[in-house]
């Protein structure tokens, strides 16, 4: 991950890791990053949390976010950056393909389980977008922040989507590329980590629904290859 | 696919989750190039549609319960003077009143997760064409409604045109005898209430409930008010006394022996509440919170999508999901459904 971020046409004026108290031990050999080490794990939302404090205190306009586990394409920082200068869109998401070959990662891609969603009807904006590959203005950040009460990756993005919608449009930036590596080995021992993963978002959804029961009637659609052209949302 | 789901109660049952599977499959299945893959493929998009669908599926979800009751204190002014209740000594002033126009489309935009849209007061039919308005719009939203009113002006043409629309109507009442009422309502009305009550019962029949509050002082009344529903064959409820601003009654016991509900959460935090002015708060005890001690916003000059979804609201929520002040044994925090006999 590291690397593709290096390798950035546009490359980024900051660059933080938080590290959720992680069992693993690893060294970080690129020194353009603030390696930052948390004591106790308290969760992605509280982790980005953290990051957004430490950006925002440094003047970053633009805050984009992503996971250890994805790979950049290298404009995505070009492209993500001037999405959010020249548009009114509070945020932004990228397109998310799968890093491995397996049918299961065929499965997420052409499932677009990790590429946001369609507002319907007019897909001109997003209904929500996977905070691996998203982009958002500080001064929306500071309104809208993540919240911690989500243990786990699931849902957090979601929620903070719904509530962010309030206020701010979600534009969708199909050039901002990442992939995303799912880990499955191959489709058979794959197969229970694939369980795993909707599970887990599944049970974030009685948090997100219990705080936006009012925000959950809007027709969405997962975006994945087909459509992420069907609107010009720079209109 | 949504994330979220949630039967509409048109669609109950078997027939919607086929409808609702084939809706999912459907467009996916046009997706796989390869016909080989199809079948695999739509195999995964199956076991993801069934964890989405079953798997720790709240009950309440699962047969599409709404989440939300919506309660309107459309104005404090009050033609009683109970002693009771401190609201009607602030009657709002007329330029702070919040146009009609407003609550309607606070309702319209909540009422998909109603299970219910209150009114009450002050008394509310002190605006009665606005009431109507209110009862109109919710049944063609076909969110169930609730006034809470002292009856002093109900009229034959109102409660007709209430009974057509299904809603339901509670008056307040804590006593039975003329004596006490003139003295619990501050004002010798008796004789011109009890018959507008009877006429409300003859039109509206079991659209209409009696509540009671019980303090020191209508602890001897509450009983033979109890009896008297019995006779009428109205539903009848009885709620604790709770100090809003008068203080001139007091709770029949201590406020420890009171909080008999403690194992319930609060559910007033599923409570969206609006003041005469337009100011949203979660409950109108909010001010026992200290997070909570300004309004969250005011649908006269926000959003109330936005003003629900404010960091400061979702925190309140999560504090009243465990606070244990007396006012949760209040009748906000429970659906008319479960409350009355």
């Amino acid at each position: 991950m590291l690397d593709s971020v290096q390798k950035q046409s546009k490359p980024f004026d900051k660059v933080y890791i938080i590290d959720d108290a992680s069992p693993l031990k690893y060294k970080i050999h690129h020194d353009f990053v603030e390696h930052i080490l948390l004591n106790e794990n308290g969760g992605p939302a509280r982790a980005r949390n953290y990051g957004i404090e430490k950006a925002i205190s440094t003047g970053a306009e633009y805050l984009l976010f992503t996971d250890h586990d994805c790979i950049l394409d290298q404009e995505w920082n070009k492209q993500m950056t001037s999405f959010l200068m020249t548009t009114d869109f509070g945020a932004v998401g990228g397109m998310t393909y799968s890093w491995g070959k397996t049918l299961l990662d065929y499965y997420h891609d052409i499932n677009g389980t990790l590429a946001g969603k369609w507002l319907l009807p007019d897909r001109k904006e997003l209904w929500y977008m996977p905070s691996l590959n998203f982009g958002i203005k500080s001064f929306v950040v500071e309104q809208f922040g993540f919240d911690e009460r989500f243990p786990t990756a699931a849902g957090e993005d979601v929620d903070l989507c719904l509530r962010m919608r309030s206020k701010y449009k979600i534009g969708f930036c199909p050039e901002a590329k990442l992939w995303h590596d799912y880990g499955y080995k191959n489709s058979i021992s794959g197969f229970n980590k694939f369980m795993k993963l909707f599970k887990k978002y599944k049970s974030s959804s009685a948090t997100v629904y219990e705080g936006h029961t009012v925000l959950m009637w809007d027709a969405s659609e997962s975006i994945y290859k087909g459509n992420i052209h069907e609107s010009n949302i720079q209109s | 696919m949504s994330l979220i789901y949630s039967l509409k109660k048109t669609k109950k049952g078997v027939s919607h989750a086929v409808y609702d599977y084939i809706g999912e499959i459907r467009p996916f299945a046009k997706r796989v190039k390869n016909p080989l893959l199809l079948i695999p493929l739509v195999f995964l998009k199956t076991i993801e549609w069934s964890i989405y669908r079953w798997y720790k599926t709240p009950i309440r979800r699962f047969y599409g319960v709404k989440g939300n009751e919506l309660i309107y204190m459309i104005t404090n002014a009050c033609n009683d003077r109970c002693p009771k209740c401190g609201i009607w000594e602030k009657p709002e002033p007329q330029s702070q009143h919040l146009m009609i126009s407003h609550f309607i489309n606070c309702l319209k935009k909540l009422h998909h997760n109603l299970y219910q849209v209150t009114l009450t007061g002050g008394e509310p039919l002190l605006f009665k064409k606005d009431v109507m308005l209110i009862a109109e719009e919710a049944k063609n939203l076909d969110v169930p409604m609730v006034i809470v009113s002292n009856a002093r002006f109900l009229d034959e043409e109102f409660l007709n045109r209430y009974k057509a629309l299904g809603h339901i109507l509670v008056i307040s009442v804590d006593s039975v005898e003329g004596e006490k009422w003139n003295e619990f309502r501050g004002r010798k009305n008796f004789d011109i209430v009890m018959p507008k009550i009877m006429l409300a019962k003859t039109i509206l029949g079991d659209q209409l409930r009696i509540q009671s509050v019980l303090s020191k002082e209508s602890a001897e009344e509450i009983p033979k008010v109890i009896e008297w529903c019995k006779q009428h064959g109205i539903q009848h409820n009885t709620q604790f006394y709770q100090d809003f601003g008068a203080y001139n009654w007091h709770n029949p016991t201590t406020n420890e022996e009171v909080r008999y509900d403690n194992d319930t959460p609060c559910a007033a935090r599923k409570n969206i509440c609006v003041y005469p002015n337009g100011d949203v708060v979660k409950c109108f005890d909010h001010r026992r919170i200290p997070l909570a001690k300004e309004p969250l916003g005011n649908i006269a000059k926000q959003d109330i999508i936005e003003i629900l979804s404010t960091k400061r609201s979702t925190q309140i929520s999560k504090i009243m999901k465990t606070c244990d002040f007396p006012c949760k044994n209040m009748s906000c925090n429970k659906p008319q459904t479960l409350l009355f006999n």
